[in-house]
């Protein structure tokens, strides 16, 4: 019984929660630093539209990426509610604009499904972030992959398209 | 008391003291590498230096380094104590550079973790040949020699009594004794063993490392019961290395008991029989200038810094009788001895990048609060704020100042090195080179130091190699035997410049062009009559790239110049060719002061702030609209008092929106990079201001002209533009 709790409990993970347009998405715990408000973000030159730029972190320089710019989503006015969630990915600190920050919520393996999909439309762009969705009670929070939202650069795009371009042709 | 204490620290240590001897030895032995033969200081100090180094390697077990070591001392110690004549002087010269180099070896093995496992018998085979040779020809005189201690075989007797034998045992270091605590808990470890009872002081001869000092100064005492006799605790103690009087004694019980009172009176007296006054005052002086373990004192300058003529000889030292007259021989104490006394205190790199990274946010927060929007309301008096906010301005200023200049390294050290390459190359090639240092007292940022040192050793075995030619062409061409190299260093306009000049044959144009049409380096349709001396010479920069026909063991593959190049571009530095065929090369190199701080002029263009260091600005200047013209490509230049200068819209270039397109309203900036002046556009200027230089995050890719970013006075961040990268493409 006692093992059975145990594994049970491991399988239990911490999620960070936060709206972008209409869903709820969430990112594992153990990757976000922190959460900060909105602040002054200085703008660089020749660079993807959706690296916002820099921001001052206690001292420590950090660029900023709009997470509804990177899903390609219609781009929002910041306001008080904007935040900033800080991660870390294999020792690149990013911050992620998001519109508003939802809750922590802990979900059970059970609860995580795999992101469904009808034909190829998810596997493009617009899905691939998402790796799993959680059910937490009667909401879905879409579950990112905090290494695509920062690394999938053009490039994997392309690829993304061609490989879509290949599935169509062999149909 | 505590059995163990760490090895790492002990290491450290180890490598750090002996790292700081062998460069004062170097810098020694190559001083005077052109003298006939060392002066008595010199053969002192190797003579020391390797007696300091033999035993703290043997406190280490590094049995190999103490071999050599002590194979050295023995050579200096006949050397001191029978004068030889005739000592083949570079011979001896290239023994102990070879011992230094083996030892440094070893020590860089133990640095990374590794063991010192490097086998030293064919230096000591060689030493013991040189010594042969050196004692060979003083036949006439008996030298006492200098003899490792082997430990020396007692027989013990059985022991006749069961009972206890009380000891009092007194032990006294030779002066110059590092780290004496150790030593001192080295023979308490070898006590353990037999003791019943065991008391000495200092006490604690582990953690407090200035018991070391202590020690030196008192000696160290022991009270001891044990049931052995005598003379296997004189097997144990002995005179050795450091330990320079051991004193033993039986005692009764009953002052045994007095415990380490006991020792009052008589360590007391047994201190006043054994020195006289002379002696006492003697060690007092040489325990001043002694290195307090832990502390990294370096003594200051050692025997040079002593006034000649109040000379002070360390007990270990001996005086050489000047020659008589007859032979002149050219010592190399004729030179000026250096006077200036400074002590040092060696300190973690880290603290120090630590503290410079403190100082940094000071200085952007000082500015958080002295432009605080609080204080911009209008109607405020803050005629008192002011004033105070102007000395805090003062003393962080200051501050910074200090803390910079700690960082600030001579480049002597380098310098030094480049030395020993040159007479090392110069040897094995056969050239006889006269290498001469100017402005080797500059001082450069530490962190630059370490970025220069490779590529200053590439051109500087370049110019040995390829540069001055053999003995025989320069017969030939009627210029004089030896060949010159000179390492220069000087500080101009907020860079340093360093040059490594040399009088030998000069690059060859010709050559270098030929071989780049082999390699295919050159535009074909060019002819090599367009290229300019400045550009064929830059040629040689280029990967691959080597117009020395014969690979040679020190240069010719042609990883070199490129290499340097590489370097010195990592710290914004550049590296100019100049050349006469025949009368020689200049290399200079010109690298900036420092790369933490700099001066920068901040300035705006849309809603992003850029800042450009104010050493590339010529100056700012208003302009008509008319004098803006613009070429058919849409390039535009600007007339500026008769010449035409490019133009180049920063807002339009990394496409800001929202920026001035007006000429009148906005602000032009003259820029000078790679002697090239050209302008800039911005829309104001918002001030000076020294900046922090911080890495732009690896995650944004690189932008071309952007090398940096910055934290201002409100917080904002700021992207430093550097001028010759906007230019590059």
């Amino acid at each position: 019984m006692e093992a059975k709790k145990e594994t049970k409990e491991l399988k239990k993970q911490k999620y960070v929660t936060f709206m972008s347009g209409k869903e709820y998405f969430g990112l594992k715990i153990e990757c976000v630093n922190e959460i900060i408000v909105a602040q002054e973000i200085t703008a660089i030159p020749e660079t993807e539209d959706y690296i916002k730029g820099l921001i001052n972190l206690r001292g420590k320089i950090i660029p900023v990426i709009d997470v509804r710019l990177r899903f390609k989503q219609e781009p929002f006015e910041y306001n008080d509610r904007t935040c900033i969630i800080v991660i870390t990915v294999q020792n690149t600190v990013v911050g992620l604009i998001v519109e508003k920050i939802a809750e922590v919520v802990e979900i059970d393996e059970e609860n995580l499904l795999p992101s469904p999909t009808i034909g190829k439309l998810e596997k493009t762009q617009k899905d691939r972030y998402v790796y799993a969705i959680g059910k937490v009670g009667d909401s879905v929070k879409l579950l990112l992959d905090p290494e695509k939202l920062l690394h999938d650069d053009m490039k994997t795009l392309e690829s993304a398209y061609e490989d879509d371009a290949k599935d169509d042709s062999n149909e | 008391m505590a059995e163990d204490f760490s090895v790492e620290g002990m290491l450290d240590m180890y490598l750090f003291e002996n790292r700081q001897l062998l460069e004062k030895l170097q810098e020694t032995v190559l001083d005077q590498k052109d003298a006939d033969c060392f002066d008595e200081d010199a053969i002192n100090e190797i003579f020391r230096t390797m007696h300091t180094i033999k035993g703290s390697s043997g406190i280490m077990m590094f049995d190999e380094i103490t071999e050599v070591s002590h194979k050295l001392e023995d050579i200096f110690y006949f050397i001191r104590e029978s004068h030889p004549e005739n000592v083949p002087h570079v011979e001896l010269v290239e023994h102990v550079l070879e011992v230094a180099d083996f030892i440094n070896s070893e020590m860089d093995k133990l640095e990374e973790g590794g063991t010192a496992d490097g086998s030293a018998k064919e230096i000591v085979a060689n030493l013991n040949t040189f010594l042969a040779s050196l004692k060979g020809e003083n036949k006439e005189e008996i030298i006492k020699e200098n003899v490792h201690q082997a430990p020396t075989q007692f027989y013990i007797a059985p022991m006749a009594t069961a009972s206890s034998h009380f000891f009092r045992i007194f032990i006294r270091y030779a002066p110059d004794t590092i780290m004496a605590n150790v030593h001192a808990y080295k023979i308490v470890f070898a006590l353990k063993d037999l003791a019943e009872d065991l008391l000495h002081y200092p006490e604690d001869i582990i953690s407090d490392e200035s018991s070391g000092d202590y020690i030196l100064e008192n000696g160290f005492k022991i009270l001891l019961q044990a049931q052995c006799d005598m003379e296997k605790l004189q097997e144990i103690i002995q005179e050795g290395y450091e330990i320079t009087k051991v004193e033993m004694e039986e005692i009764t019980p009953q002052i045994f008991q007095m415990g380490l009172d006991a020792f009052g009176i008589s360590a007391d007296s047994i201190i006043d029989l054994d020195s006289s006054v002379e002696d006492i005052t003697k060690k007092e002086k040489d325990q001043a200038g002694a290195i307090a373990p832990g502390m990294f004192v370096l003594p200051p300058q050692g025997q040079e810094a002593k006034p000649a003529e109040k000379k002070e000889f360390a007990p270990g030292d001996f005086v050489i009788e000047s020659k008589g007259p007859g032979k002149s021989k050219k010592l190399a104490k004729d030179k000026a001895t250096k006077q200036d006394k400074t002590s040092y205190i060696s300190v973690d790199v880290k603290k120090m990048d630590q503290l410079m990274d403190l100082i940094g946010e000071l200085v952007i927060s000082q500015s958080v609060v002295l432009q605080n929007q609080d204080l911009k309301i209008p109607g405020l008096r803050l005629d008192n704020f002011n004033k105070a906010a102007g000395q805090m301005v003062k003393i962080s200023t200051d501050l910074q100042n200090v803390i910079m200049s700690m960082r600030m390294v001579p480049l002597t050290n380098t310098f030094q090195k480049m030395n020993r390459i040159v007479f090392d190359v110069s040897r094995k090639l056969g050239k006889d080179i006269e290498f001469q240092m100017i402005g080797d007292a500059t001082e450069v940022d530490k962190n630059i130091i370490e970025h220069i040192s490779d590529p200053l050793m590439h051109l500087v075995r370049n110019a040995v190699d390829h540069g001055i030619e053999t003995t025989e062409e320069r017969e030939a061409k009627g210029k004089k035997q030896k060949g010159k190299v000179t390492l220069s260093a000087r500080t101009e306009s907020g860079k340093v410049w360093i040059g490594v000049t040399d009088n030998g044959k000069g690059l060859d144009r010709k050559k270098i062009l030929e071989k780049a049409r082999e390699h295919e380096l050159l535009d074909p349709t060019r002819l090599d009559s367009s290229y300019s001396d400045k550009e064929v010479y830059q040629l040689i920069t280029l990967p691959g790239f080597s117009t020395n026909e014969q690979v040679t063991e020190y240069s010719g593959r042609g990883v070199g110049m490129d290499v340097v190049v590489s370097n010195l571009q990592a710290i914004g530095g550049t590296l100019e060719i100049d050349s006469t065929p025949g009368e020689g090369s200049q290399m200079l190199l010109k690298i900036p002061l420092t790369l933490a701080i700099i001066d920068g002029i901040v300035m705006q263009v849309g809603s992003n702030t850029f800042v450009i260091e104010t050493g590339a600005v010529k100056e700012f200047i208003n302009i008509r609209e008319d004098s803006v013209i613009q070429k058919p490509n849409k390039e535009e230049f600007v007339m500026i008092r008769g010449e035409g200068y490019p133009l180049l819209r920063l807002g339009d270039w990394y496409g800001i929106a929202d920026c001035e397109t007006d000429v009148q309203k906005g602000m032009i900036v003259m820029v000078e990079a790679d002697k090239e002046c050209f302008c800039l556009f911005v829309d104001k200027l918002i001030g000076k201001q020294e900046i922090v230089v911080k890495p732009i995050p690896d995650y944004i890719k690189k932008v071309q002209g952007l090398t940096g970013c910055t934290q201002l006075g409100d917080g904002r961040i700021a992207l430093i533009l550097d001028m010759a990268a906007l230019l590059e493409e």
